[in-house]
């Protein structure tokens, strides 16, 4: 109800704000403006007239009019997506009709390079990839932007950790640049440097999977609304990132979140109705007398043919799979924008809501958004930004992954109970589970796994201009924000399950409370100069951050019947409580050169320092240099089948920050037998630690074919890394187990090709494609200590080897070649990848898009197939391949059997990403029957995800159950099953 | 309107150099002391947290050597469904044989290696911030200092056992210059010695322990207490020395009492959170398929009539039973020595000191001693007299058969340790589970990487 309210007041609000006039004096220039291919007249085409502050926009039939001053002007139309139209109009001849061809080659986009500048694309020196509103969610509807990367990024390894709602992805650019830190990009929201933090839910306490990185939580770039956003640029590698210093040796996503317009303000309404269908499952196995006979020991046969035989006589067979993962989810969406403003104020105000379940009952995600975005002239040179935005999302992921002995996952769980014994509850009563310590029906039905995050983003910004002349003139920007979030999170094993029956202290609730304090300053000065032909701009100025983290977890065991208020519990204890602070600064120059746009280079530095560092009081410097050539703008030039010739390098520095804590050397608290003692620490901090450092060289071509119709770009980078963190194990009998060292060096390189063009232009009929491929071979070239292996669950069931001069994502295990050197099955890291997405216009009003992408190679390592063998559930266990009268189930290939490399496996797959399909309502219709009130109005249908072609066993090649990490982000363990999603959707602009 | 910027600029200007934006505060740990906080002048409360502390670091290893070290002696299974590894790696399944990084030990060693060190070094801790104090007496820092010897000695056993003819690093002062790896026979020696050194240090040391110690060491929280304890250690160690007669010496000085309690000794504190709960409680009959179980052999080899296996063993109403990619295993049996999930775990005691009697007796062919040690334990579980042959054979067969009853499960792996000692390995019975019995551990990966790091 809540929700009908919100929707209510903002339709209230909308009528308010229409109807904003300009008025002048003059002759009045008027127009249609119509969209090329279709012949369909365009709304709120923004009509500004050179050199004067008049503006306007055309409105539901495409019509303009507006009085000018003089008599004669150039208009200049303006519409997103679109190539701008600059047109004289005169007294004599006041009225013209206007054709806006879509903008494809998107060359005149302006990419925002440096911290206080931008650049136009076609002078860029990096391969930098723009993701606009249209690709990241124009298809179909994505949970999360970083969902609605997948495919639109050469370069990007992204990878979902699981089906679960509400996000938990981890995106990697140009392959790792850390072996122990995440390997995530910096993410900067509209200049706040925003938290995406896997942050601890305390469901792999609770289950005993183990650590925080085994709650399978989401990351919070989840709370941001993806219709909000403008586009993403996405800064790969430290060649175009160096000037973000410190964090950025991942790269950087530039977020930018939509603005106001002037002009008439416009309405916009969409609403998505959808549901979510199991991707794939997996299938499960049959059972007869004679396996029976085979799986389980003698004494307990009799009692299993029974049950079977009972089953058979009843003909009730559960096939687990379908029962947990075999629902649909609903899927609901609605958003509300408006979009408006004069020259002085220009606003966009937007909210929206999200309900959508899962394919597991009582899971879903809840996100609730309300934008306000203002732009204010406080005078002719001075501009105020302020965007606003509080978001509340309620996150239910389930019991799924990972566990240790309480039977808390349904995966986990439902690999060892045959179907022909029956979990369902008879009159609400839950049957034992003979086969594992939980029924996991119960959970289901019962348990909590909740996080709570509200959350606001603040971000402001002021440009002022504080000189200017003819050839020169210097500006002032200062801009900075505050990103707050708390995270308030539950997780509840009932006292009335299986498990929990069978504790000294039934019932178990942890309850959990995070709050994130991200606050950042910035201030620069940008002087814009001339020497000669040469435009020159040049920017200095400093960053600040500041990062506090805290959090406190509490956990109740033994609890009253029903209950989870820890006051309700027998055992009440303080699981666990810390606090983090760290504070960077960073101070900048840069200087770019451009000469007639046909020479472009760039120089800058950066210097940092941060509180986490050895020393914290050092500034290292991070130098960048890049020169593009537009070899097509020189006269020389002739070849006219080319319109663009760019060869291009660059070359920058970053850095990965030191995480909290390294220099510590502490004295743990403990408790025993009442009595507070102190430990000393197993790990030994370093005083001396530096930051990962990364340098990059990249070099390629942009090229742009018949009259950019056809571009090109092939981009090849080196990017290094040294001063890799890495644990360096002392020797475990001095009672210090290791020490963080700076010793690892690392070298990523790889190729970025995108060929994208309109293959066919013609009325009603418009066909763009794009491809893109990449590939990236990482390599560690140093390790600077002794070879080890880490990840995952050890030898036996696969492990990453960490040796110079193989590459970190290598996969090693049992048997073992010598002592410590283990058989190598496989690598993580994908061969290449490649990603296809079409757009067709066509019978004027229909658009149709699909995005696919294949990935080829890289292997995960499938421990769902370890625990259905064990189960003896996996589908054609039973079968005996080699004829050698032990089932398959028992005796896994490669020979000598059962090593780990039964579990390594090629996780190459083709997915169908995005496929939508849109109707545009024509005009005429929508006057008829509406009058002028509504603009637009568009249907479709979309998916999200509808196919997936593979040959990995698993639910998903794509999977992680220890979430976001440099290594080991491929282990399967029984996690909750992706979903096809199908949507319907209306969207109407007023 | 030019005013109006120069204001705004100034104020911005004004503001970031009035609040030095380029400064950054200097991190100190904002969730716990640092360990230089107490090297230096610590208090008395800082001493004690770090008595305290020893005590926590003491159990530390109790987990592991409880479901592994006794897995390995076949006198438990640890079934536990959710990672077959316990079972098929444990008990050598499929001729599985442990390497430097084995299953539930890692590249550490874990809890049967580096855990046990970190004890160590923990009272090495203590020792020097007691040393550096200048709010403690001579007295007081002889207390401490016999102490932690004492405690430091426990547990340099954990890994000379569990590596055995592999050896162990005794000196371990400087993290970044470990001692050399020496013999199962030397390390023993050096703990021997350090025994001896704790002993003179509490020799010295008054009659009060001036530090708070737990419940667990009720009965031993004073001087003397402290002695008996550090040659009840001496003991044990004595018999893994082949030193009989020095067994007996020691034991004379411990709290050996032949017609006291046999349960009598010190324990390892357990209790409900912020402590941790004791490891080897589980609900009787709990429908759950994680659990210590005990071994089909130990049931099967009891003595009719045997009142530890009333008191330590309850079958259950339904047996556990766990498949894997190997045999499945079935267990009939639980542990059910602990009332409540917050009872302290004896980690020597009275009944193995008399067996220690017995055994150092019979070795030096005083059979009657021996025979009467024997009874003490016998009438205790309600089997009447010892009335097998009295040959030294005979009588060490008695002994070790009573050791798996009276020191079942105790967080030491008693019976795979003797074994061991006396070269019966092969005499564990593999038949459950088509298993393997190990004779030792290889060293850690970690010590060998550190060894290959360091240049050695």
């Amino acid at each position: 109800m809540k929700k009908l309210y919100l929707i209510k007041l903002l339709f209230l609000l909308l009528f308010f704000m229409k109807g904003i006039q300009a008025d002048a004096q003059g002759f009045t220039a008027s127009g249609t403006v119509k969209e090329s291919v279709t012949g369909n007249p365009l709304a709120g085409v923004s009509i500004t007239i050179k050199g004067t502050k008049l503006v306007t926009t055309s409105d539901a039939s495409g019509n303009f009019s507006i009085k000018i001053n003089s008599k004669s002007a150039v208009l200049i139309l303006k519409y997103v997506g679109y190539k701008t139209i600059e047109v004289s109009l005169s007294a004599d001849k006041p009225a013209a009709n206007f054709n806006m061809e879509e903008e494809i080659s998107s060359l005149k986009e302006v990419v925002i390079t440096g911290l206080a500048s931008s650049i136009k694309r076609s002078n860029l020196a990096n391969a930098v990839t723009t993701v606009s509103a249209k690709d990241l969610t124009g298809t179909t509807q994505i949970q999360t932007a970083d969902g609605a990367l997948y495919g639109k990024v050469s370069g990007a390894n992204i990878r979902m950790n699981s089906g679960a709602p509400g996000g938990g992805i981890n995106i990697q650019l140009r392959g790792l640049s850390s072996l122990t830190q995440a390997s995530a990009p910096l993410i900067v929201l509209d200049g706040v440097y925003i938290s995406n933090d896997f942050q601890r839910t305390g469901r792999a306490s609770v289950t005993g999977a183990g650590g925080a990185n085994q709650d399978d939580g989401a990351n919070r770039l989840a709370d941001i609304n993806p219709a909000d956003i403008e586009n993403i640029e996405v800064l790969k590698g430290p060649s175009a990132a160096a000037i973000y210093g410190t964090r950025a040796n991942a790269g950087v996503l530039v977020i930018t979140t939509k603005k106001g317009a002037a002009g008439k303000t416009t309405i916009s309404f969409g609403q998505d109705i959808g549901f979510g269908r199991p991707l794939k499952l997996m299938g499960v196995d049959n059972w007869s007398e004679a396996k029976i006979n085979t799986f389980f020991p003698v004494a307990r046969r009799p009692i299993e043919l029974s049950r079977f035989q009972s089953a058979v006589a009843a003909n009730n067979f559960v096939n687990y799979e379908d029962y947990f993962y075999g629902n649909t989810a609903s899927l609901m969406n609605s958003r509300l924008s408006i979009r408006g403003g004069d020259e002085k104020t220009k606003f966009f105000v937007s909210g929206s809501l999200t309900d959508e379940g899962g394919i597991v009952r009582k899971t879903g995600f809840e996100r609730q958004s309300i934008r306000a975005n203002l732009e204010h002239k406080l005078s002719k040179d001075i501009v105020l930004t302020v965007n606003s935005n509080y978001i509340r999302t309620s996150t239910d992921r389930g019991f799924t992954g990972n566990q240790n002995n309480s039977g808390a996952s349904i995966g986990y769980n439902i690999a060892y109970v045959p179907n022909y014994f029956d979990l369902r509850p008879v009159n609400g009563v839950y049957p034992t589970s003979p086969y594992f310590a939980e029924n996991p029906v119960a959970v289901t039905d019962n348990a909590i796994n909740n996080s709570l995050v509200n959350r606001f983003i603040q971000s402001f910004g002021l440009d002022v201009n504080l000189f200017k002349n003819e050839r020169s003139q210097l500006k002032f920007k200062l801009n900075g924000g505050i990103d707050f979030l708390q995270n308030s999170t539950k997780v509840y094993l009932p006292d009335d399950l299986q498990f929990q029956r069978g504790q000294a202290n039934p019932g178990d609730v942890l309850v959990g409370r995070q709050e994130t304090m991200n606050t950042n300053i910035q201030a620069a000065f940008v002087y814009d100069w001339q020497v000669k032909r040469v435009n020159m701009s040049t920017q200095v100025g400093m960053v600040r951050l500041d990062f506090k983290n805290n959090g406190l977890f509490n956990r109740g065991r033994g609890l009253a019947p029903g209950q989870s208020n820890i006051k309700q519990a027998t055992v009440q204890e303080v699981e666990s409580q810390f606090e983090s602070t760290q504070s960077d600064v960073g101070l900048f120059v840069q200087q770019q050169m451009n000469f007639e746009d046909k020479i472009i280079g760039t120089v800058g530095m950066r210097w940092d320092k941060s509180n986490t560092n050895g020393n914290a009081n050092r500034f290292y410097a991070f130098p960048k240099a890049s020169l593009a050539v537009n070899l097509t703008n020189f006269d020389f030039w002739k070849i006219n089948a080319i319109s663009q010739f760019k060869p291009r390098i660059a070359y920058g520095q970053t850095a990965g920050p030191v995480p909290f804590g390294a220099t510590f050397t502490s004295l743990g608290g403990v408790n025993i037998g009442g009595l507070l003692g102190s430990t000393v620490a197993t790990s030994v901090g370093n005083t001396n630690i530096l930051p990962e450092r990364a340098q990059e060289i990249e070099f390629g071509i942009d090229a742009g074919f018949l009259n950019n119709k056809i571009l090109f770009e092939a981009t090849y980078y080196v990017k290094t890394t040294k001063n890799n963190l890495q644990p360096l194990t002392l020797s475990p009998a001095t009672g210090v187990v290791s020490t963080i060292s700076n010793e690892a060096e690392m070298r990523n390189k790889g190729i970025e090709l995108g060929l994208s063009g309109t293959i066919v232009q013609k009325p009603n009929f418009r066909w763009f494609s794009r491809l893109l491929w990449w590939k990236n071979d990482v390599l560690i070239t140093k390790l600077g200590i002794p070879s080890y292996t880490t990840g995952a669950f050890g030898a036996g069931l696969g492990t990453f080897l960490i040796q110079q001069g193989v590459a970190p994502t290598t996969i090693v295990g049992t048997p073992a070649i010598s002592p410590g050197v283990f058989t190598v099955w496989g690598n993580a890291q994908p061969d290449w990848t490649t990603s296809w997405s079409n757009n067709i216009t066509f019978l004027k009003n229909f658009d149709l898009s699909i995005l696919t992408e294949y990935r080829s190679g890289g292997d995960n390592i499938n421990l769902t197939s370890f625990l259905t063998d064990g189960g003896g559930t996996t589908k054609g266990w039973f079968n005996d391949d080699n004829k050698d009268g032990i089932p398959n189930g028992r005796q896994r290939p490669p020979s000598p059997f059962n090593n780990a490399g039964r579990w390594v496996q090629d996780a190459t797959f083709l997915k169908i990403r995005e496929v939508g399909l849109y109707y545009t309502l024509p005009k005429e219709t929508l006057s008829k029957t509406f009058g002028n009130i509504i603009q637009r109005a568009r249907i479709g249908i979309s998916g999200n995800n509808v196919f997936l072609a593979t040959k990995y066993v698993g639910y998903d090649p794509e999977t992680s159950t220890f979430g976001a990490q440099a290594l080991a982000n491929n282990v399967d363990v029984a996690p909750y099953p992706s979903s096809r999603r199908l949507f319907f959707h209306l969207q109407i602009d007023f | 309107m030019k005013k109006f910027q120069i204001f705004i600029f100034s104020s911005v200007v004004a503001f970031l150099f009035g609040c030095n934006p380029l400064k950054v505060k200097e991190l100190t740990d904002p969730n716990n002391p640092s360990e230089a906080s107490v090297s230096n002048n610590a208090s008395r409360r800082q001493i004690q947290f770090l008595v305290t502390g020893l005590e926590q670091r003491h159990k530390g290893y109790v987990t592991n050597i409880c479901q592994a070290w006794n897995t390995f002696g076949r006198e438990i299974w640890y079934l536990n469904a959710s990672d077959p590894r316990f079972q098929t790696d444990w008990l050598g399944q499929a001729g599985r044989v442990p390497d430097a990084a084995y299953f539930g030990f890692g590249a550490t060693g874990g809890g049967s290696y580096a855990t046990p060190y970190q004890a160590i070094k923990q009272g090495l801790v203590l020792i020097d911030a007691a040393n550096n104090s200048g709010a403690l007496t001579t007295q007081e820092k002889n207390a401490l200092a016999g102490f932690a010897k004492t405690i430091m000695a426990y547990q340099y056993l954990i890994p000379a056992n569990w590596l055995y003819e592999n050896g162990i690093r005794t000196d371990i002062k400087d993290p970044l210059k470990p001692g050399p790896v020496r013999s199962y026979t030397a390390a023993l020696g050096f703990i021997d010695s350090l025994l001896t050194a704790g002993y003179n240090d509490l020799n010295n040391a008054g009659s009060v322990f001036p530090f708070t110690l737990t419940a667990g060491f009720n009965g031993f929280n004073n001087i003397d207490g402290l002695k008996r304890l550090n040659k009840a250690i001496t003991a044990r160690v004595a018999i893994y020395r082949k030193d009989w007669q020095g067994a007996l010496n020691a034991l004379n000085q411990s709290f050996m009492n032949l017609t006291g309690p046999l349960s009598a000794g010190p324990s390892h504190s357990f209790g409900a959170p912020p402590d941790g709960f004791n490891p080897m409680f589980y609900v009787l009959d709990a429908n759950i398929n994680t659990i210590i179980v005990v071994h089909p052999s130990v049931i099967a080899d009891a003595t009719p009539g045997d009142s530890r296996v009333a008191a330590k063993f309850h079958q259950r109403s339904a047996p556990v039973i766990v498949t894997t990619d190997a045999t499945p295993l079935v267990g009939t049996h639980q542990d059910k020595r602990w009332a409540t999930n917050t009872a302290a775990m004896p980690f020597i005691k009275n009944e193995e000191l008399i067996l220690i009697k017995a055994e150092a007796h019979a070795q030096l062919n005083q059979t009657t001693d021996a025979v009467n040690a024997i009874n003490v334990i016998r009438t205790a579980a309600s089997i009447g007299n010892y009335g097998g042959a009295t040959s030294q054979a005979a009588l060490i067969n008695e002994i070790l058969y009573q050791r798996r009853y009276s020191l079942w499960a105790e967080p030491w792996g008693h019976r795979w340790i003797d074994a061991r000692r006396y070269d019966r390995l092969n005499t564990i019975p593999t038949s459950f589970d088509q298993g393997t019995i190990f004779k030792q551990f290889p060293r850690p990966q970690a010590e060998i990487n550190w060894d290959l790091y360091s240049g050695g």
